[in-house]
């Protein structure tokens, strides 16, 4: 499950909101205590944003929102924010009428949950509040799918969700601009894997169905509306064409109606070629693929039907898997992932007997096929991203620490930026280098420019001494003087002074000749002085030589600085009560 | 659909597969030029297309589930240890396994080119040769605990710089030793732990070397790029019987070999050699019999270009009379040698894979060539190869032949 909270210039942001699938109790939700112990969630969250439609990163969001209670804003882009209730539908009816479970999410939660989305576009940047901003990016992937750019003052953060970096054949590829985020977060459950091609993948596909189709069986595919459907019915179009096949393809009307529907609505989220397409036709408007009627399910001879739900859950999809399950020539492809709990689930587990409805067991005899097609970025799609955005830090999530140490070698070498990996629970600071506008006075910077030396370099830093004030919202760098002025003080200055006394059979002159030669010697570096009005200066610090009244070699050295000189004067005091050495001239 | 592109039949036609139509598509997506893959239904059992970020020369097998590749830019390369998809093996349960992708369950950093790379059987180890020195470089694969390949140490060569670089061989052994050497004088045995060198090969001429083989615990052939092959016994120090390049080799004509895998021969004496030449002529020898030929044939090979470095020849260890030839064209092609006699004549492939040429990614008009190819230890059809665009394919080729392997 995806969760992940960000904390950033003072705001607290939680990116996804998944549902971990393979647990059955509690375990399945993300722990919000880490937000808060009780209460509700609202005060502590600026707001959620949810990448895309996939369960594992928004299957909690309707708990989150409505059973532990939060009512800031849920940003997603539309397409999700169009899917999403749908799947989260599904999986509740599934979890809650199939499995009996309780501490579920009801329908009305759902709705509920989605009247808090506010939709996101691609590329606008979106105002949270006056310091937050958010910016949404194409992640191909799924339908929808999108990377979150996040930004507070100077810091950001850009966070990808699940995204692919080669497009396939209705979804671009992931892209975006060098926005150099502090941190970019990515998924890294794939990253220690090599892609076989979609090519290969397809071929198997084609394989298959041919196959099935060869010895006179019935081939079905349970699909969701959207995104593989599409895909899927293109290939066997093609193929069909080429080989020439005469069995016919069906898909359920259901399907065809969200589908186009969909498909008209968010035409700028699929790549270009289908685009092109479509606005020349239907989508569905294919030579070989017609749509379906269920009394087509006992005709005799091979065919392929495409039906929903993709899970075998419900409906006409397992209407017509009912049918068909007996027979060894049939073949059933799944698509994709199924939740457990699901018919789909179950046969890709390998069960051959099920039991349904009045006890009665249904035979799985005919062939079950697990594909997959979904996309993810492996390790050479992270490094392109990485190239892509120029992150100033590298954030993986949800790999093994263990087995990712050679993929962070590698972020670490080639971009020379750090590479974290956080393991669930675990909470990862990174320091960031933010630039702070500062409002220079003239003078000030007149000043400076006279002391000399190189001119200003905005790569260089340089030290120089002056007083800093907030006032409002700007910040203002003045000199000392200015600013005591503008704050009606007046500057003291704090002098020490410090008698030494030191035994010395010289004169006063001669004395304060030889502390010259022996502070010379030992003080390389320094400003040393004899001045002629019987003093010794050390850069800014006094050195002044008379003789006690009673004793004539009983000399009193008075020594004076000011506290910017507090470090040498200390060390000059103490250099002198040692005395001087003999050997001076 | 006519948007999607142009779409075109093409009837197969060499030898034995003209029976089957091959469906080409083209890649629906915009992309500088337009890419065709050869999906061949029948032709292949499976086919597995992967791309690395840089082309391997070196494909070797670490466990029967893993392998080796490495990449030989001349500054930063990586060594990754890749498990091979799950699908592939879950031979009864196929349809149940989506898994399609390689793993990278290691990998590691290396700032040389690794040209030839060994794995130490029995251990965790891999040794390379950067094709610069006869020198070699010592690895840790790694376990469960982490999944970095670390360098822990290095075994010298015999001579400071060699042009060639080294060949390594290796076999199992209690004590982890490999074989090495750039030249047929100076090859040597050399223990991992202590670094000492337990037998060097001693031979009157020092011939650049092509290829080094364990046919036994003891027993290895030295084959060298002029056509020679020693074969030397570990245990003794007599000189080494010399197998004489075939006739009719030339001065520029350069030679490579396999031995038929030691294990698989009870009797060492019954191991037979192949020697392939660059201009395609191939000699089948037997060990008992090493001067003379059991068979020749003329392969069909083009052989303009031709890297020494690129090209392999293997027999496979689970078919008889089974040869995998690659590295002079963007293909692979499989013969069997059972049909062919003493009198040279040309041989048709009874297999030819030309993925790597058919679907390359490379569009600046260079053609690609086939890198490395190896048979996997025991399933009999399946091959992994590489080729200079990066790609790696793992292919179950269908043997469609009546008369098969």
């Amino acid at each position: 499950r995806s969760c992940i909270l960000v904390s950033i210039g003072g705001k607290n942001i939680m990116l996804d909101c998944g549902m971990h699938m393979g647990y059955n109790d509690d375990r399945r939700f993300p722990d919000f205590s880490y937000i808060t112990q009780n209460g509700r969630l609202t005060d502590f969250l600026d707001c959620v944003i949810i990448s895309h439609f996939h369960l594992d990163h928004c299957g909690a969001l309707p708990f989150m929102s409505e059973m532990v209670g939060y009512d800031g804003p849920i940003y997603m882009t539309h397409p999700t924010k169009a899917i999403c209730p749908i799947l989260l539908e599904d999986f509740r009816k599934i979890t809650v009428d199939k499995k009996g479970e309780t501490n579920f999410f009801t329908s009305q939660m759902i709705k509920d949950c989605m009247k808090k989305v506010v939709p996101l576009n691609l590329h606008q940047t979106v105002q949270v509040d006056d310091e937050l901003e958010i910016k949404a990016y194409y992640a191909g992937h799924v339908l929808g799918a999108a990377m979150v750019h996040i930004k507070v003052g100077s810091e950001s953060v850009v966070y990808t969700g699940d995204y692919n970096m080669t497009p396939d054949r209705h979804l671009g590829a992931a892209w975006i601009d060098k926005c150099r985020p502090d941190i970019l977060i990515s998924e890294s459950t794939y990253a220690t894997t090599i892609r076989d091609s979609k090519r290969c993948r397809e071929r198997d596909f084609l394989k298959k169905v041919h196959e099935s189709i060869e010895r006179g069986g019935k081939v079905l595919i349970p699909v969701f509306a959207l995104g593989r459907a599409q895909e899927l019915c293109i290939l066997l179009e093609t193929f069909w064409e080429r080989m020439n096949l005469k069995a016919p393809i069906y898909f359920s009307t259901g399907l065809t109606e969200k589908a186009n529907h969909y498909y008209k609505l968010f035409i700028t989220w699929t790549n270009q070629k289908i685009r092109k397409t479509f606005v020349q036709r239907n989508m569905f408007e294919f030579k070989h693929i017609k749509a379906f009627d269920r009394s087509y399910a006992d005709n005799p001879g091979p065919m392929v039907v495409f039906a929903t739900p993709g899970m075998l859950h419900a409906g006409q999809s397992l209407q017509i898997f009912k049918k068909w399950a007996g027979n060894e020539k049939n073949m059933v492809i799944m698509p994709g992932y199924c939740v457990q709990g699901t018919i789909g689930h179950k046969i890709l587990n390998g069960q051959r007997k099920l039991e349904m409805e009045g006890r009665s067991t249904l035979d799985v005899k005919l062939q079950v096929e697990y594909m997959s097609f979904s996309a993810h970025a492996d390790a050479k799609g992270i490094m392109q991203l990485i190239r892509m955005a120029e992150p100033r830090n590298m954030l993986l999530v949800h790999g093994e620490a263990v087995k990712m140490e050679f993929l962070k070698g590698k972020i670490e070498q080639e971009f020379s930026i750090d590479c974290y990996m956080p393991a669930n629970g675990e909470t990862v600071t990174v320091t960031t280098n933010p630039s702070v506008p500062v409002d220079i006075s003239l003078n000030l910077l007149k000043r400076e420019m006279a002391l000399g030396g190189p001119l200003p370099d905005p790569k260089k830093p340089r030290t120089m001494h002056g007083t800093l004030i907030m006032k409002e919202n700007s910040l203002k760098l003045v000199s000392s003087e200015q600013a005591l002025k503008e704050l009606g003080l007046n500057e003291h200055q704090l002098r020490f002074t410090c008698r030494v006394q030191l035994q010395d059979p010289h004169s006063d002159t001669d004395t304060l000749h030889r502390i010259y030669t022996h502070l010379k010697s030992v003080l390389k570096g320094y400003t040393i002085q004899h001045l002629p009005d019987g003093t010794v200066m050390v850069e800014s610090i006094v050195i002044k030589v008379s003789s006690s009244t009673e004793d004539p070699n009983t000399k009193v050295l008075l020594l004076s600085w000011s506290y910017q000189d507090e470090d040498l004067g200390s060390f000059l005091s103490t250099l002198l009560k040692k005395g001087l050495p003999s050997g001076l001239c | 659909v006519e948007n999607l592109g142009e779409v075109s039949i093409l009837k197969a036609s060499s030898g034995f597969v003209s029976t089957n139509i091959c469906l080409w598509l083209l890649n629906a997506v915009h992309q500088p030029g337009s890419h065709c893959v050869c999906l061949l239904l029948s032709r292949y059992k499976d086919l597995h297309v992967y791309q690395l970020e840089h082309p391997t020369q070196v494909i070797e097998w670490t466990s029967g589930k893993t392998v080796c590749v490495a990449g030989f830019t001349s500054s930063k390369n990586e060594i990754l240890e890749l498990r091979l998809p799950l699908k592939l093996f879950a031979d009864e349960n196929k349809g149940l396994c989506a898994e399609r992708d390689f793993k990278v369950v290691h990998g590691g950093f290396t700032d040389a080119p690794v040209r030839c790379l060994r794995h130490i059987p029995g251990t965790r180890c891999v040794v390379t040769n950067d094709g610069l020195s006869s020198d070699l470089q010592v690895w840790d694969l790694g376990g469960d605990d982490s999944d970095v390949i670390r360098r822990t140490g290095s075994v010298d060569g015999s001579r400071g710089v060699s042009e060639g670089g080294s060949r390594i061989a290796a076999r199992l052994s209690s004590q982890p030793q490999v074989l090495h050497g750039a030249e047929s004088a100076g090859v040597r045995l050399t223990q991992l732990t202590s670094g000492q060198t337990v037998y060097t090969l001693e031979t009157d001429s020092a011939d650049p070397l092509s290829s080094l083989h364990f046919v036994s615990d003891a027993v290895f052939l030295a084959g060298c790029s002029n056509g020679k092959v020693y074969i030397a016994d570990t245990r003794t120090s007599a000189a080494p019987q010399l197998s004489p390049p075939p006739p009719s080799s030339g001065e520029s004509v350069l030679w490579w070999t396999d031995a038929s895998a030691g294990p698989s021969c009870l009797d060492p004496s019954s191991c037979r050699i192949v020697r392939l030449s660059s201009c395609g002529q191939t000699v089948i020898s037997d060990l008992r019999n090493p001067g003379g030929a059991v068979s020749r044939a003329q392969l069909d090979v083009q052989t303009r270009r031709c890297n020494a470095d690129d090209v392999r020849v293997s027999w496979a260890p689970a078919l008889d009379d089974c040869i995998a030839v690659s590295g002079f064209s963007g293909a692979v092609q499989i013969y069997s040698s059972s049909v062919w006699t003493t009198e040279l004549q040309e041989a048709q492939p009874l297999f030819e894979h030309r993925g790597h040429a058919v679907s390359s990614q490379s569009d600046d008009g260079v053609p690609v060539f086939v890198t490395s190819h190896v048979w996997h230890p025991e399933r009999p059809r399946t091959l992994l190869s590489a080729a200079s665009d990066g790609s790696v394919h793992v292919w179950d080729w269908v043997d469609q032949s009546a008369a098969g392997c």
